[in-house]
C-alpha cells in the first residue's frame, strides 16, 4: 500500500507537468484552432533562459523575466509561424511552420547553451519530505503548486477581466467577435504570447527536477500532446485529469507490469479516445460545418 | 591566347599536384560523436589522438609523410555513422579509420571498411560483438580492431567486484533501452550466471527519462544489495538521485560509463562511492601518463583541469600510436598491409594504458585484457583508483 502510495505521488507529480504543458496547447486551439508544436522548446527555452539568469539572481525573482521571455518567443512563434498561415486560410500551413520553429530553437539553444545537459541549482532543499513513510521532493509539491495556481490564474483572467472576456468570445466564434469589433488577431498573438509563457514556467519548475539541456523539451511536449489529445483539446479540466491519468499510468506500470511498457498503457488510452470520443474525454464536440 | 593561358594554368597547376604528391600527407579518418550525450567521450577521444598525432607529426610523421585527421561528427545516430564511413572513405580517401563511441554506431558502420579492406580501430566502443562481426569462415580477415575494454571484460570485473569482492548476494540490473545498454546488461547476466547468482530485478529506461522511481521501487522491494548499471552518464545521474528520493542507498557499479561527467556533476554527493572499470584514471603514476596528461590539459585546457572522460582521451591516444605503428611497419598505407603489420606489430609501444606487446593475433583483435583494467571510484567529483 505504501509502494502505491509513493507511484501515485510520483505519478501526479509528473502528471502536473504534462498537464501544464497541455495546458499551453489548449490556449492557442481555443482561439485559433491552431497548436504550437514547438510547446516542448518553448519549455526548453524557459529552462535555459532561468539557468542562464539564476546565475546571477535569486530564483523567485528569476521568474518573471522568463516569463516576460516566454511571452516574446510565443509572439515570434505567432507572427512567423502561424499569422502568415491564417491570413493565407492555410488549414496545415501551421503545422509545418510551428515545427520548423521548434526545430531552429532546438538548434539554436545548441549552439548558445551547448549540448551538454546540466543540472539547475534548486531553489528548495533536495532532501526528501516525509508523511507517514512517504517520501516527496519539496520541488515537486511546487511543480504541482505551481502548475495548478497558473491555471486558475488564466481560469480568473479569462472569468473576470474584460480582456479575457475577448479570449473566451474569439474561442466561441471568431467571426462573430470580430464583427462585434473585437481585435481577434491581437487575441490570437495574446493566447501564443500566454501559451509560451506557460511553457517556459513550466520549464523553470521541472529543470531542477530533470536535466537542463536543449533535447530536455521533445520528450516533454510530445507526452503533453497526449495528454491535450486525451483530456480534450478544450476542455481546462480534461488537461489536468489528462496528466494525471498519464502519469500515474506511468509509474505504475513500470512497476506492476513492467519498466520496459511503461509508455503504453497511456497511448493505449490515447488510442481508445481517439477511438471513441474523438473530441476528448472531456471535450465537447464541434459539429463542423462545410 | 585564351586555350594557351588556359594549358599553362593547367599545368602549373599539375605540377603543382605532383610535387605535393612526394610529401602527400597520410589521411586518417575520426569518427566520434562530438555533439550530444555522448560528447564528453567523443570529445576527450579525438583530442587524444589529436595531441598523439600532433606528437607523431612534430618527430617527422610516419614514412616521411605527415598524418593528416579527417573529423567527422557522427552524432551517435547509426544512420549518420554510415554516412560518415561512405564519406571517408569514398570522398576522403582514408588510409584507416580511428574511432566510434557508440557500439550502435560502430555495428552499422564498420561493414563499409570491411568491404574496402580498410582497418578501422575502435578506441571506444564496447560491445563485446564490434570486433566479432566478421569471422572466418565467412571472412578471411577481419578489418576489426579494438582499443578498449570490451563489455566481456566489463562485466567481469563488476561482477567480481560485486560478487567476490564485497560478498553482495541480491544484485539488481538497472540498463538503458539502448544497443549499448543491452548487450551490457546480457553480458553481465552471463557474468552472474557462471557464479550461480540470479538477479533479483532487471529495469529498463529510455535515455532522457526523468523519474526512475518505479525501477528503484521495485529494485528496492526485492532486497537489493547493490546496483549494477549499463547505461550513459545522464540518466545514470537520475538514477543515483532518484535513491536520495526514496531514500535508500545502496552501492552503485557498473560499466565505465560511471566515470563520465555528466554523470559525476549531475549525481553530486549522491554518486560518490560509484565503482566502475577503468583503462586510465587521470592519476599521474608512471611517467608517461604524467606527460599525457599535462600535455592533454596544456592543449585543451578543461574545465576545473578534468579530462572530460580520461578513459577516452587515453584509448584515443593510444590507437593513434598502434596505427601509426603498423603504417610504419607496412612500409605503405595500403590497408591490407597494415592490417597484417598490426597482427603482427614488432615494435612494443609505450602506451598510456599500458604498453603493447604484440597486442593483435589474426585472430585476436582486443587490445586490453583483464589485467590492464583497474576499478575507478567516484571520490570528491573525481574518479580515484578504488581501494
Amino acid at each position: 500500500m505504501e509502494i502505491f502510495a509513493q507511484l501515485i505521488l510520483s505519478g501526479i507529480a509528473l502528471g502536473m507537468i504534462y498537464g501544464l504543458i497541455a495546458f499551453g496547447y489548449q490556449l492557442t486551439f481555443a482561439t485559433s484552432g491552431t497548436l504550437n508544436f514547438g510547446q516542448g522548446e518553448a519549455l526548453m527555452l524557459g529552462a535555459m533562459v532561468g539557468l542562464t539568469l539564476v546565475g546571477h539572481m535569486n530564483y523567485w525573482l528569476m521568474i518573471p523575466l522568463v516569463l516576460v521571455f516566454g511571452a516574446l518567443q510565443g509572439v515570434l512563434v505567432e507572427r512567423l509561424g502561424v499569422l502568415p498561415a491564417l491570413k493565407t486560410k492555410s488549414e496545415f500551413g501551421w503545422i509545418m511552420t510551428t515545427i520548423s520553429l521548434a526545430i531552429i530553437f532546438k538548434n539554436v539553444a545548441e549552439n548558445v547553451w551547448g549540448h551538454d545537459d546540466v543540472t539547475f541549482p534548486s531553489p528548495l532543499p533536495t532532501a526528501p519530505l516525509q508523511f507517514f513513510g512517504l517520501r516527496v521532493l519539496p520541488m515537486e509539491i511546487l511543480v504541482v503548486a505551481g502548475a495548478l495556481a497558473v491555471m486558475l490564474a488564466v481560469e480568473i483572467f479569462n472569468r473576470k477581466s474584460i480582456y479575457g472576456k475577448a479570449v473566451v468570445a474569439t474561442s466561441n466564434d471568431r467571426d462573430a467577435a470580430g464583427l462585434m469589433g473585437i481585435n481577434t488577431g491581437m487575441v490570437i498573438t495574446f493566447s501564443y504570447a500566454l501559451s509560451s509563457m506557460t511553457a517556459a514556467f513550466a520549464g523553470v519548475l521541472v529543470a531542477p527536477l530533470t536535466l537542463t539541456g536543449a533535447t530536455m523539451g521533445a520528450v516533454l511536449g510530445l507526452k503533453a500532446f497526449a495528454v491535450a489529445i486525451i483530456g480534450g483539446l478544450n476542455s481546462g479540466m480534461g488537461v489536468i485529469v489528462g496528466g494525471l491519468i498519464l502519469g500515474i499510468a506511468e509509474t505504475t506500470t513500470g512497476y506492476y507490469i513492467s519498466t520496459g511498457y511503461k509508455d503504453v498503457p497511456g497511448l493505449l488510452l490515447l488510442l481508445l479516445v481517439l477511438a471513441i470520443k474523438p473530441a476528448g474525454m472531456f471535450g465537447k464536440s464541434v459539429i463542423k460545418k462545410v | 591566347m585564351n586555350i594557351k593561358m588556359k594549358s599553362i594554368v593547367t599545368a602549373v597547376a599539375l605540377a603543382a599536384s605532383f610535387s605535393a604528391m612526394a610529401a602527400d600527407p597520410i589521411r586518417i579518418g575520426l569518427s566520434g560523436p562530438y555533439t550530444g550525450g555522448s560528447s564528453p567521450m567523443g570529445v576527450s577521444m579525438r583530442d587524444g589522438v589529436k595531441l598523439a598525432a600532433s606528437e607523431i607529426n612534430a618527430k617527422g610523421g610516419v614514412l616521411g609523410r605527415q598524418i593528416e585527421l579527417v573529423e567527422r561528427d557522427d552524432e551517435s545516430k547509426n544512420e549518420r555513422g554510415v554516412q560518415v564511413a561512405q564519406e571517408l572513405i569514398n570522398k576522403e580517401k582514408v588510409v584507416a579509420t580511428l574511432g566510434y563511441i557508440n557500439t550502435g554506431v560502430s555495428l552499422a558502420s564498420q561493414r563499409f571498411y570491411q568491404e574496402a579492406k580498410i582497418p578501422v580501430l575502435n578506441n571506444v566502443a564496447t560491445g563485446s560483438i564490434v570486433t566479432k562481426q566478421f569471422l572466418p569462415p565467412e571472412f578471411a580477415d577481419n578489418y576489426v580492431f579494438r582499443t578498449s575494454a570490451n563489455d566481456t571484460i566489463q562485466s567481469a570485473m563488476i561482477v567480481r567486484e560485486a560478487i567476490d569482492n564485497r560478498k553482495f548476494t541480491k544484485v539488481a540490473i538497472l540498463a538503458d533501452s539502448t544497443n549499448y545498454g543491452q548487450l551490457g546488461r546480457e553480458d553481465l547476466e552471463k557474468a552472474l550466471a557462471a557464479k550461480n547468482i540470479k538477479t533479483v530485478a532487471v529495469e529498463k529506461f529510455n535515455i532522457k527519462d526523468t523519474d526512475m522511481t518505479a525501477q528503484l521501487l521495485k529494485a528496492k522491494e526485492a532486497g537489493t544489495q547493490a546496483i549494477l548499471t549499463y547505461a550513459i552518464g545522464p540518466e545514470l545521474a537520475q538514477i543515483a538521485n532518484g535513491m536520495e528520493k526514496l531514500g535508500w542507498k545502496v552501492p552503485m557499479m557498473g560499466s565505465w560509463t560511471l566515470s563520465m561527467a555528466n554523470f559525476i556533476d549531475n549525481a553530486g554527493k549522491n554518486g560518490e562511492g560509484a565503482r566502475m572499470p577503468q583503462t586510465f584514471i587521470q592519476e599521474p603514476n608512471t611517467p608517461k601518463r604524467k606527460a599525457f596528461i599535462d600535455a592533454y590539459l596544456k592543449a585543451y585546457n578543461p574545465p576545473n583541469g578534468r579530462i572530460p572522460s580520461p578513459v577516452s582521451a587515453a584509448q584515443g591516444y593510444d590507437s593513434m600510436y598502434l596505427l601509426a605503428a603498423g603504417i610504419k611497419q607496412a612500409g605503405n598505407t595500403d590497408g591490407v598491409k597494415v592490417r597484417e603489420a598490426l597482427e603482427n606489430l614488432k615494435e612494443k609501444i609505450d602506451g598510456v594504458v599500458t604498453t603493447y606487446d604484440h597486442p593483435y593475433t589474426h585472430d585476436n583483435h582486443e587490445a586490453i585484457t583483464m589485467e590492464m583494467v583497474t576499478m575507478g571510484e567516484v571520490k570528491d567529483g573525481h574518479v580515484v583508483r578504488a581501494k
